[in-house]
């Protein structure tokens, strides 16, 4: 199988676990990013990707080629450090170089290669720089050309974006992921922002409580999360406890019940949990209940300019609702309200 | 005290009030304590009397005029000129600072790279010629060399002089080493450097400045020092210090406030050297 294969990938320090039972296929000039909360094991398995932790146990292969055992220098893998890890010793032009100048590469064409990359990053200029003198979005830059310049097999990137402020993060991302796509280089990406994800990846593995919890693209991870973890992970959710009634409906707490067409296979009087996102759900003035049309009080409300949040008491759970400005009704705190569930948008989650 | 240096006291105060001007008279004085011996030094070798009176009731050149005839046509009373003693301390110095630095390198990046049994002890060990005092290295050493089956002659005064300036060349290696993080490493690592290459590429050009304090400290320890080395010369291997002591013995004459000078010279250029490559702040003594 080309690509990157992981086979019952294991982390343990002493009796801690970090990272186990990981079986992943990464697919050949794909962006893959790993994705989860802080100490979920993700920047475990990419250093054991890396070769800079060993394996506890199970196997990583290249192409075929095991490769779990193989120090690090000899892997041939890029990587950009949370750190960015420049050598302050070195101009920017050593610094890419230096990849090249381990392969004994000659002078020459260590000299053609900077320019080319140098010229890919738009820092032609900054080649005698140190890179204590760059500022943060060129140091990012020139990270990522000393990781592609001895043109590595695999492109590892571990929070590379985390330390520049917002909107540089941002076209960062685009750019990378530009670059990534145009030199079509297999990429790992870990990341613990979801937005990041979303506008890099082709595939998220999204990592939690040590292990995987699901793979898909963004939007699958999105809009059908495998279980209550992933749905609660990524994005705002309503997430609230539901108990199904038979022929797809569902009470919730509060004695209020709902149709929703995907329960019609689940047994009557059986405890589910459901999600619905902000975006899905509509606010009115207050009308008669008809339908998935219920009830509520307004209990906060969130103007962040661009977008309304509003929080409501509804039949005994608090539900959360995206609006924009337009949509918008005038809400206040202690205003009665009427919130619309469409079926479709509703999701059933395993616990 | 005079008006114009009180106001000068005031005038460099760092702290407001009574408190402040407490604290610099305190400081002034025990600055003045400290450079006391060497401002007598240098006036004693400037004296132009024949005794050791002070303050000297005249002042010439004559001392001076004299270490030099010593240093170009050596008494026959002496055992050794002073140019063979200058030549052994230079020897001893350098090959001191050399060992020193290569033993305290590595040291220095396993203490902090590495987690291993007795790392503790090993820290405390490399730290004890710190504390022991002076006088039982000295005999300890001695005894140890004269059960030796073989003479040791510049060799011995080498060895005891890495052993002195270890704590201090692994202290300024240590603090280099603290600042460096493991990812550069690790960076080497990934772009093709095997874990040696990366230390020799990285780490070791992030230490240098540290390595650079340690190596001139190191060089200064072992060209000052007295004790440890009085223990082991012998009548062919004799160190400037002990060449200076020999000759205040047998008959105290002022010359050795002359050498003295020059060697305070010599210290106060290498130390300059430090803070000049170092800058301030970045060696730990």
């Amino acid at each position: 199988m080309s690509g990157l294969v992981l086979e019952n990938v294991e982390k343990h320090y002493g009796s801690a676990c970090a990272v186990t039972d990981v079986n992943l296929h990464l697919p050949e000039g794909k962006l893959v990013c790993f994705l989860g909360p802080s100490g979920c094991g993700k920047t475990t398995l990419l250093r054991m990707i890396a070769g800079l932790e060993t394996l506890s146990d199970g196997e990583i292969r290249l192409d075929g080629e095991d490769i779990g055992h193989t120090p690090a220098h000899q892997r041939n893998f890029g990587m950009v450090f949370q750190s960015l890890a420049l050598f302050p010793h070195m101009t920017v032009g050593e610094n890419i170089a230096y990849p090249l100048r381990l392969r004994g590469v000659s002078k020459a064409d260590q000299q053609a290669r900077v320019t080319e990359l140098l010229q890919l990053i738009q820092l032609q200029e900054m080649v005698d720089r140190p890179v204590a003198k760059l500022s943060g979005g060129q140091r990012q830059r020139v990270a990522i050309a000393r990781a592609i310049a001895a043109r590595p097999k695999l492109l590892l990137l571990d929070e590379p974006l985390s330390a520049l402020d917002a909107k540089l993060r941002e076209s960062m991302q685009v750019e990378i992921r530009q670059l990534q796509q145009r030199l079509n280089i297999t990429t790992i990406l870990v990341t613990h922002d979801q937005r990041e994800a979303m506008t890099m990846a082709d595939i998220v593995v999204v990592l939690g409580e040590h292990r995987v919890q699901q793979v898909g693209t963004p939007i699958e991870i999105y809009r059908n999360p495998a279980n209550a973890f992933v749905a609660d992970f990524i994005g705002s959710g309503n997430i609230f406890p539901a108990i199904a009634l038979g022929n797809g409906r569902v009470s919730l707490p509060g004695g209020a019940a709902i149709q929703v067409p995907i329960c019609e296979s689940i047994q009557a009087g059986t405890s589910i949990k459901m999600l619905v996102r902000p975006e899905d759900l509509t606010l009115s003035l207050p009308q008669a209940t008809a339908g998935n049309r219920l009830q509520g009080t307004v209990t906060f409300v969130r103007d962040s300019g661009a977008t309304i949040e509003t929080t409501i008491d509804c039949s005994g759970v608090s539900l959360t609702a995206l609006s924009t400005p337009c949509q918008g009704i005038g809400l206040a705190i202690g205003n009665p309200v009427s919130v619309t569930i469409p079926a479709e948008a509703c999701r059933v989650l395993t616990a | 005290m005079s008006s114009p240096l009180k106001s000068l006291f005031r005038g460099a105060a760092l702290l407001p009030g009574e408190t402040g001007r407490f604290a610099m008279l305190l400081s002034g004085g025990i600055l003045l304590l400290a450079v006391l011996p060497i401002l007598t030094m240098i006036v004693m070798s400037f004296s132009g009397a024949s005794n050791l009176d002070f303050p000297p009731a005249s002042y010439s050149l004559q001392w001076y005029k004299a270490a030099w005839n010593t240093f170009v046509s050596p008494d026959a009373s002496d055992v050794l000129s002073l140019g063979q003693a200058l030549t052994t301390s230079l020897l001893v110095a350098t090959l001191s600072m050399l060992f020193a630095t290569l033993v305290a390198v590595p040291a220095a990046y396993a203490l902090v790279r590495c987690e291993f049994r007795g790392k503790a002890a090993a820290l405390q060990l490399m730290s004890l010629p710190l504390v022991f005092p002076m006088v039982v290295l000295g005999l300890a050493l001695l005894l140890i060399f004269d059960s030796l089956p073989f003479q040791l002659n510049t060799s011995r005064l080498v060895i005891a002089h890495v052993i002195l300036a270890l704590p201090f060349v692994v202290k300024n290696c240590t603090a280099a080493m603290l600042s460096i993080g493991s990812e550069v490493e690790e960076a080497a690592q990934m772009l093709g450097a095997s874990p040696l290459r990366a230390i020799v590429d990285v780490v070791v050009p992030l230490m240098r400045s540290g390595i650079l304090a340690g190596m001139l400290l190191a060089f200064i320890i072992s060209f000052n020092e007295f004790t440890v080395t009085y223990f082991l010369y012998n009548i062919d291997v004799m160190t400037v210090p002990i060449w200076m002591y020999s000759r205040t013995v047998s008959s105290l004459d002022p010359t050795v406030f002359s050498f003295a000078v020059l060697i305070v010279l010599i210290d106060f250029a290498l130390i300059w050297a430090l803070e000049k490559l170092v800058g301030e702040g970045g060696v730990s003594f």
